[in-house]
């Protein structure tokens, strides 16, 4: 067994002792992973951001039209105090600005537009005959819209349509935590299977 | 003496469950999906040589899950002889994913800069997929080595997603919205998808509008893409446990429904 098995091996222990109850094992271990996710995600980005992007290309390529955004970058540090706080306002605002630039044009067609038009889709196939998952998307869609409809006081169809609406909203929930209890599962599974794979070679 | 909680005996039962399920060496006969099918196929029609990106947008807590996702379908890729472009739009998947991608060429005897390329990780994942849009060489001037882009053969002939068959996002996350909005829908590339379970409900709708064109997801996912390639895996390996676990969960959910009706009003809202 290698020391990173090891290693690896006594952590996971450790994390699962967490199931008795908040010990310090248990913290010992989330905090190294905390400290180790952020020190490597730091030393990544510094690397990959700062450096390549930045550093690199001011002092070798002498692109200093960089200075810009790096200028920028460093008013976001004037909020630590309150005498220049107002100034971070000014790259959120360009942030902001060219994000939602970039965005909204982007999200409106396959976001918005793409899932609209396949929501109303036609019921009929080529051969006349009706499309069941086409009447289910479609009753679906405006029961639940019925649910968000709070303009209205709920009775009569609309009533009807709103309590139906629930139900899909049911559906869509209970999918939804079957899927993260399957995923829950599966990160026990992968850590079983390292524990009785790779550390006690009883499964392979 | 350590005393025990109903809790407590639910996690020793659990336990219990998935270390006999797992010793068992059983392997239950598992139905594959239309979506993995998908997937499977297209890789399959590929002629050989294709280039797929494969980027892993993804954080370590996730690797049991995703780890078998991503063994299957680089190895359904490095098998059928397609080029691989690596890289990570997070930055904590940036090593695994090319620890993954060596260990799994390694398998296939495929060379690094010929059959695989690593590109490392690239902040800010919007601007670096149109970026890819317009030039491979310019988003990524050197791969995760340091390398120069003109010295790797494989990305000689790539320069932006018209010579790439697909892209597979393997995510714990929303990143293949981004794909499908900046890369899929902006420069028409062909995105795909495998992902952990708990984000299956978000991507049906756009498996449904072909936005997405095929997603594989969860360890099922991963049992069933083995399946198709005929090899064992860690998805096989933990799907009797899987289902075991279900099974132990739903008697226990029944279990505590009737303790909780038979105690009547006295007993109820205490654990």
């Amino acid at each position: 067994m290698t020391t990173g098995t090891l290693v690896a091996a006594v952590l996971t222990v450790a994390v699962l002792t967490f199931l008795y109850r908040d010990n310090p094992i248990y913290k010992m271990a989330e905090y190294l992973l905390v400290g180790v996710s952020v020190g490597y995600v730091l030393v990544i980005t510094w690397t990959n951001s700062v450096m390549d992007l930045l550093l690199e290309p001011l002092s070798d390529g002498g692109h200093f039209y960089l200075l810009a955004p790096f200028a920028l970058g460093l008013l976001m540090f004037a909020r630590f105090h309150p005498r220049t706080s107002h100034l971070s306002r000014i790259p959120l605002a360009v942030l902001i600005g060219s994000g939602a630039g970039v965005a909204i044009p982007a999200m409106l067609g396959p976001r918005v537009m793409k899932q609209v038009s396949e929501s109303v889709a036609p019921l009929f196939a080529a051969g006349g005959s009706v499309d069941i998952s086409g009447l289910v998307v479609l009753v679906g869609l405006v029961c639940t819209l019925a649910y968000f409809y709070f303009s209205r006081v709920r009775g009569g169809v609309l009533g009807v349509a709103a309590k139906s609406g629930t139900f899909f909203l049911m559906i869509f929930f209970g999918a939804t935590f079957g899927y993260t209890v399957m995923s829950r599962m599966s990160t026990l599974i992968g850590r079983m299977e390292f524990l009785l794979g790779d550390v006690l070679h009883l499964v392979r | 003496m350590i005393s025990l909680s109903t809790r407590h005996w639910s996690f020793l039962g659990l336990f219990v469950v998935v270390v006999v399920a797992m010793l068992s060496g059983f392997r239950p006969d598992i139905p594959v999906t239309s979506e993995t099918r998908k997937l499977f196929d297209y890789i399959d029609s590929l002629p050989s040589g294709s280039v797929l990106v494969v980027s892993f947008d993804h954080e370590a807590s996730a690797l049991p899950e995703i780890r078998p996702l991503a063994q299957a379908v680089v190895r359904h890729a490095f098998r059928k002889g397609h080029r691989l472009i690596g890289l990570a739009l997070m930055a904590e998947g940036t090593v695994i994913g090319y620890r993954l991608m060596e260990q799994t060429a390694r398998e296939f005897d495929r060379t690094y800069g010929r059959d695989y390329v690593y590109l490392g990780f690239k902040p800010q994942n919007i601007a670096t997929m149109l970026s890819m849009g317009e030039s491979f060489s310019q988003t990524f001037p050197q791969d995760y080595f340091g390398a120069p882009y003109d010295q790797l053969d494989l990305m000689k002939g790539v320069n932006d997603y018209r010579q790439v068959a697909a892209v597979i996002s393997i995510t714990d996350g929303n990143m293949p919205t981004y794909w499908i909005e900046y890369a899929g829908a902006r420069f028409g590339v062909r995105i795909c998808s495998a992902m952990t379970a708990v984000m299956m409900t978000q991507f049906d709708p756009y498996v449904s509008s072909g936005q997405l064109y095929s997603l594989i997801g969860g360890l099922r996912g991963a049992a069933e893409y083995e399946r198709l390639l005929a090899v064992g895996g860690g998805g096989a390996r933990g799907m009797l446990a899987q289902s075991a676990s279900h099974i132990y969960i739903i008697v226990l959910v029944i279990i505590g429904n009737v303790l909780y009706f038979r105690t009547g009003r006295k007993g109820r809202g205490t654990v």
